[in-house]
């Protein structure tokens, strides 16, 4: 009689374990990736993916900064890092409303580096990448668009000797250096952020007409279409102001890839 | 009371009352510290970055390329005592560009940056190596930190001829981006032709000028 109780206990303790460790391995936080919810900081559930476009480009939407990396500085503690993230959340939806299927490179204050940031890009086959950012200085109440800019290709006595690995990067080659990721794309990001400027021109009166070429480092590694929208300036304007020109920022965006597509579809044909 | 605790008293009555007596002085003192942290950074930009002169100056009229507006740089026309050496003559106009705006809105780069050193290759590559003031004293955003570039890399071609390409260093380091967006792990193209006529237009006009190269 003791024997059986002392075995009914065992077993009960066993599955006690048992149960407490599968309870505890699935509620443990794995490792944060780009496109997955927050941990920390509550948001609402995204919108569906319409399925109206399934076979449309995944827009990839990049709030600068975030985590130990504020960004820039407004007054009163304001961040870059902070604004962009909200601004993401109205640029996703409004996109997603439109149709687009949008991700995003971060949800919550983490930072990933610029490499995870390009790789969320890069895992898909047709990708559109928007990187955001508010500026520090430049007028108060305008937006500007950049591409990435890369010079003339490296010729071969330019080239450093010990990366015989630039061999990789011929056209001839399938392999693509991940440094070199963009080059290919250069022409199409620089129509994307023509259109994305000149739409924001009119949203925003006194930005430029056309786009700005820059070594924006976000940029670099992305094997897609890519550009950079910074809004001016967190030590200016207000952060209600700097988030409210998401709206705007959204129609240029989606403007600008409805005339990358027509563009690329007149090119096909 | 024994006699020993009653002189333990006293002394630790003593201690206690020099110590509140002289921590008034040392938060005085502290204070002043910080202040001065600034005074000590100028004199020690004059001491790092004295005015450079050599047998070859000539007073000439050089183009400095400083913020015209919160948005762009344009040159601006100073007599400057420039050397015949590039590397001597790059020098002089990179401690001009960082020491000698009209105004403060003019400024580019942080007032507390020195150019810890200049090189020049052969084939036209220049490495400039700037203290860390420039990265950590200038406001995070692409305008901003492309306008730093832009007005070092425009100063330079507009008045050392035979420049190719510039490379900036911080601190003697590569480093990935200027503060947090321009991309410095490249060679930037001077004296190039603008990669495209449409970047050419651009207000801001950083890039047909300061390409860079991967």
């Amino acid at each position: 009689m003791l024997c059986a109780v002392r075995n009914s206990l065992f077993s009960l303790a066993c599955l006690l374990v048992v149960g407490s460790a599968v309870l505890l391995l699935r509620a443990r936080p794995t490792r944060s990736s780009p496109q997955e919810e927050p941990q920390s900081t509550p948001e609402p559930a995204p919108p569906p993916t319409p399925p109206a476009t399934p076979s449309g480009p995944v827009i990839v939407l990049d709030p600068a900064h975030g985590g130990t990396d504020t960004g820039a500085r407004g007054e009163g503690g304001v961040a870059e890092k902070d604004i962009v993230l909200r601004m993401m959340r109205t640029v996703r939806e409004q996109l997603a409303l439109q149709g687009y299927r949008v991700v995003a490179t971060r949800r919550d204050d983490s930072n990933p580096s610029y490499d995870d940031r390009a790789a969320v890009a890069n895992a898909y086959r047709d990708a559109i990448f928007i990187s955001l950012h508010v500026a520090s200085t430049g007028t108060s109440g305008t937006v500007r668009a950049y591409y990435d800019q890369f010079s003339v290709p490296l010729s071969t006595e330019s080239a450093s000797p010990v990366l015989g690995i630039k061999a990789l990067a011929q056209p001839s080659s399938p392999l693509v250096l991940w440094d070199e990721a963009q080059r290919p794309y250069l022409d199409a990001s620089h129509r994307l952020a023509d259109v994305i400027q000149n739409q924001l021109a009119r949203s925003f009166p006194g930005s430029p007409t056309v786009s700005t070429g820059a070594a924006v480092r976000t940029l670099r590694s992305v094997m897609a279409p890519a550009v950079a929208v910074e809004t001016s300036s967190i030590s200016k304007s207000k952060p209600d102001a700097l988030t409210g020109a998401a709206g705007p920022i959204s129609s240029a965006i989606a403007a600008g890839i409805v005339a990358l597509r027509q563009s690329n579809g007149a090119e096909a044909r | 009371m024994p006699r020993g605790l009653k002189i333990l008293v006293v002394v630790l009555a003593i201690a206690v009352i020099a110590g509140l007596i002289s921590l008034q002085p040392l938060r005085r003192r502290i204070r002043r510290l910080g202040e001065s942290r600034s005074a000590d950074e100028q004199a020690r930009h004059a001491v790092l970055a004295p005015p450079i002169s050599t047998p070859t100056d000539v007073t000439v009229k050089a183009q400095i390329f400083w913020a015209a507006g919160p948005d762009n740089v344009a040159p601006v026309e100073v007599d400057l005592a420039l050397s015949a050496d590039p590397v001597e003559r790059s020098r002089q106009l990179l401690q001009a560009l960082i020491a000698n705006p009209l105004t403060e809105e003019q400024r580019t780069l942080p007032a507390e940056t020195t150019l810890s050193a200049f090189y020049l290759a052969p084939d036209g590559t220049a490495v400039a190596d700037f203290s860390d003031a420039i990265a950590s004293g200038l406001p995070s955003g692409i305008l901003s930190e492309e306008m730093a570039v832009n007005s070092i890399a425009r100063t330079l071609e507009s008045n050392v001829p035979g420049l190719r390409r510039l490379k900036i260093l911080i601190h003697g380091q590569e480093v990935d981006t200027l503060a947090g967006n321009v991309d410095l792990t490249g060679f930037f193209d001077l004296n190039s032709v603008p990669a495209s006529p449409t970047a050419a237009a651009t207000m801001s006009s950083p890039p047909e000028h300061a390409n860079q190269e991967r």
